[in-house]
Parts: C-alpha cells; sequence; structure tokens
C-alpha cells in the first residue's frame, strides 16, 4: 500500500513517466480513497506554500539546508536554536553614505541554485555567521572590550549589570568589541527574528558588532557617529 | 514557483482527453485555488462558484494552453478574470458570463465539485508547527519540492543523494503530515 501512494506522491510531483502517470491515474480512478489522499497532498500544498509566502519559511530552512553542505555550520546553528538566524537578504553598507547595495544581496535560493553562490554564501559569509552565532551565544560580555560612550546613540543609558548594554526604555542595544578581522570593509547588517545584528569594521583593526532590537532608522545615525568619532 | 514537469504530464494528458487526469489536475489545484479565490473574494460561497467555472474554462480552454507559465498561474488567471467579470456584472446587472454549465457546449467531466473543505487557519498552524519536527532530510526533500518548487532530479543533485531515496522523503513527508492530521482530526469531514 506504501508503495502506492509513494506512486501517488510522484503522480503528485509529475515525477512518473508517461506510462506510469497512466497506470497510476487509472489506479486512482478505481480507488477513491487515492482520490481523497491525492486531493490532501493538495491541501498540503495550499497550506505550505501561503505560509511560506507569509513567513519566508524557505529561509527558516536554512539550517537543514547547510546541514547537508557544511556540518560544522549546521552545528553551529543547531547550538544556537535560540538565536535562530533568518537571514533573508545580506546587506551591505557604505561607510560613507549608509546606501544598500542589493547587488551583494545573498539568497538561500541563489546559493541552492549555482555551485558559484553556494561557494561565496560559505566562503564569504561562513566566518560572519559564526561570528554572530558565538557573540549571541556567549553573552559576550565576558570577553568583549568596552566600548566608547561616545559611540552610543543619544536617549540611551548603560545597564547596571552590563558594561556593554544599552536601553531607551523601549529597546535593547548590545555591544561587543573585539580584536578581529573578518574581511569586511563595509558595515554589514542582519535581520535575525525580531533583531537587528550589525557588524562594524573600525578603522583602527577592530570589529563592533551591535545587536538589538534596533532598526537601521535608527542605528544609521548611530554608525555615521562612530565613524566620526572612531 | 517554478513550472514542473508534474504540469506537462497533467497538461499533455488531459489534451489527449484522459479524463481522470484532469480529476487529478482538479483534485490537486482545487484547494489551492478556493484559497486564492475566497481570498479574491471574500465570500466562500462566491469562490465555490468561481471556482467550478475555473475548471470548467480550463477544460474548454486546456488546447491553447502553451505552457509558457506554470499550470496553475493560468488557472489562477482565469479564475480572478471570472471573478473580475462577476463583479463587473453583479454592477451592470446584465450577466456576461458565458460559463455557466447549462450554456457551455462542452463534453464536461460531472465530478466536479468545488465543495472543498478548508483547513482552519488554527489547524493549518498546527501542521506548519508538526512540519517543523520532522526530520532534517525529510523536512528538507519536501520543503525543497513544495516551497522552492524543484524537481526530484534537482532535489537529489542539492541534497547529492540518489532520485529514490527524494521520492521515498517527499512521500514519508506527505505521510507523516496525514497521520498527523487524521491524529488531529483535520479534514475528516
Amino acid at each position: 500500500m506504501d508503495k502506492d501512494l509513494e506512486k501517488l506522491s510522484a503522480l503528485y510531483d509529475g515525477e512518473l513517466s508517461s506510462s506510469d502517470t497512466q497506470e497510476s491515474l487509472a489506479q486512482m480512478n478505481a480507488n477513491e480513497s487515492l482520490k481523497e489522499t491525492f486531493q490532501k497532498f493538495g491541501h498540503i500544498s495550499d497550506v505550505v506554500q501561503r505560509h511560506s509566502k507569509q513567513k519566508n519559511l524557505k529561509v527558516s530552512f536554512l539550517r537543514d539546508y547547510l546541514s547537508k553542505i557544511n556540518p560544522v555550520m549546521s552545528n553551529l546553528v543547531t547550538a544556537a536554536a535560540t538565536v535562530m538566524i533568518t537571514i533573508i537578504i545580506l546587506y551591505q553598507v557604505d561607510n560613507d553614505r549608509f546606501e544598500v547595495d542589493r547587488n551583494t544581496s545573498l539568497q538561500l535560493s541563489s546559493a541552492l541554485s549555482s555551485d558559484q553562490a553556494k561557494n561565496q554564501l560559505l566562503n564569504a559569509d561562513q566566518n560572519i555567521m559564526e561570528h554572530i552565532i558565538n557573540i549571541m551565544q556567549s553573552n559576550q560580555s565576558n570577553n568583549s572590550q568596552q566600548v566608547s560612550k561616545n559611540w552610543i546613540p543619544v536617549g540611551f543609558s548603560v545597564n547596571p549589570n552590563n558594561p556593554n548594554q544599552y536601553s531607551n526604555g523601549r529597546n535593547n542595544l548590545f555591544f561587543h568589541l573585539e580584536n578581529k578581522q573578518l574581511g569586511i570593509k563595509k558595515v554589514k547588517y542582519f535581520k535575525a527574528n525580531n533583531n537587528w545584528i550589525y557588524i562594524i569594521p573600525l578603522q583602527d583593526g577592530r570589529l563592533l558588532t551591535a545587536y538589538g532590537d534596533v532598526p537601521p532608522s535608527v542605528a544609521d545615525p548611530m554608525i555615521q557617529l562612530i565613524y566620526q568619532r572612531n | 514557483m517554478k513550472k514542473n514537469k508534474g504540469d506537462e504530464v497533467f497538461v499533455n494528458e488531459i489534451k489527449a482527453g484522459n479524463k481522470m487526469a484532469f480529476e487529478a489536475m482538479v483534485l490537486k489545484y482545487q484547494p489551492k485555488l478556493m484559497s486564492s479565490l475566497i481570498g479574491y473574494t471574500k465570500s466562500r460561497d462566491q469562490a465555490e462558484e468561481l471556482c467550478q467555472k475555473t475548471f470548467i474554462r480550463v477544460w474548454q480552454k486546456i488546447d491553447s494552453f502553451r505552457g509558457d507559465s506554470a499550470l496553475f498561474t493560468w488557472i489562477y488567471r482565469i479564475g480572478i478574470n471570472l471573478a473580475k467579470n462577476d463583479f463587473a456584472s453583479s454592477f451592470s446587472k446584465s450577466s456576461k458570463i458565458t460559463d455557466s454549465l447549462d450554456q457551455n457546449e462542452h463534453d464536461v467531466p460531472q465530478y466536479l465539485s468545488p465543495e472543498t473543505e478548508l483547513i482552519a487557519m488554527e489547524s493549518e498552524n498546527k501542521i506548519m508547527e508538526f512540519i517543523q519536527t520532522l526530520d532534517t532530510d525529510t523536512k528538507t526533500a519536501f520543503t525543497l519540492r513544495e516551497i522552492d518548487g524543484r524537481t526530484y532530479d534537482e532535489i537529489s543533485q542539492i541534497l547529492r543523494c540518489p532520485i529514490g531515496t527524494v521520492r521515498s522523503r517527499i512521500f514519508r513527508a506527505r505521510q507523516l503530515i496525514l497521520e498527523y492530521m487524521n491524529q488531529e482530526n483535520i479534514l475528516n469531514g
């Protein structure tokens, strides 16, 4: 019976040969239960496809995809399940003008469709993703350098329990500063669930990572200020 | 959604006069069309009527389908045009729709039943949550098929496994989802 149903599933996907298709259709014609199952496949497709449009489900499966091509990445992402990164588009921002350069966008779909894009995703962004995950996992204040108070956006004040956490009462912003090179020359930022992550390479060679529920409209002036004062 | 071989197989069979292929196509796309039409008309009754008219029109016009777009895109376009026509005629009070059952001259299969059950939003969420619990191999193959619209061949290349494995993983996902739907009494009449 399972073999019949597996064939029905392949028929649904149009993956049977012409002769198998005809055979399977004839089988379905004689069996109401198979018709019912076939229609339920249609319901499942409808639900999954509508939800994927609404919630960008495609990218939420990034972890699964990565597990196929890079177990290390998969482990890291799995370990960081609480900060499951739903990267939709990778933005790159010019230091001086902060224009969004969408040409550098990387999407899972493009990575799936070409080896070049796949390698690009792995080689160019693996370090960045690992960096983000490590910081968000480690509760980061332990190994972060102290950030300059001059960099903090107006209205934000420090959390007495965490010198690298700032809040304006509504939004929280965490900083992580270290001597690190990720090979990036421009600010990159990501949307991860309800948070934004900004990776800011400083002119003195250090790397500042800022994250929190602070959108680019608030973060951009802060980043400009950091570049002016660093 | 990409065009896929599935559409081609159904279309060829329907064009060849295989009524079971037409029925299969209706069964496959009816839930999706109903969701779209309900979204468009905001009326279940109207959507059901339009759904029936749409599939009648599809049966009549299938020879003109050249495969330039995905089959569902073509079906959807017919449905939306009929809905617009319906909407316009309700204003002009002079119905110009020529697709009613009595008027069409074509031999339309008799089993069309647009009274498709729909899955409640709460149940949809449960199904989506259940899919998240599937094992990675199964979920990945299923997702690449259903969301990315990949063919089995493409999926086998991406996942570096035989096509037979892809086929069984996708079926396994559907089977587990169906079992879950039964268990949760979703679409059990």
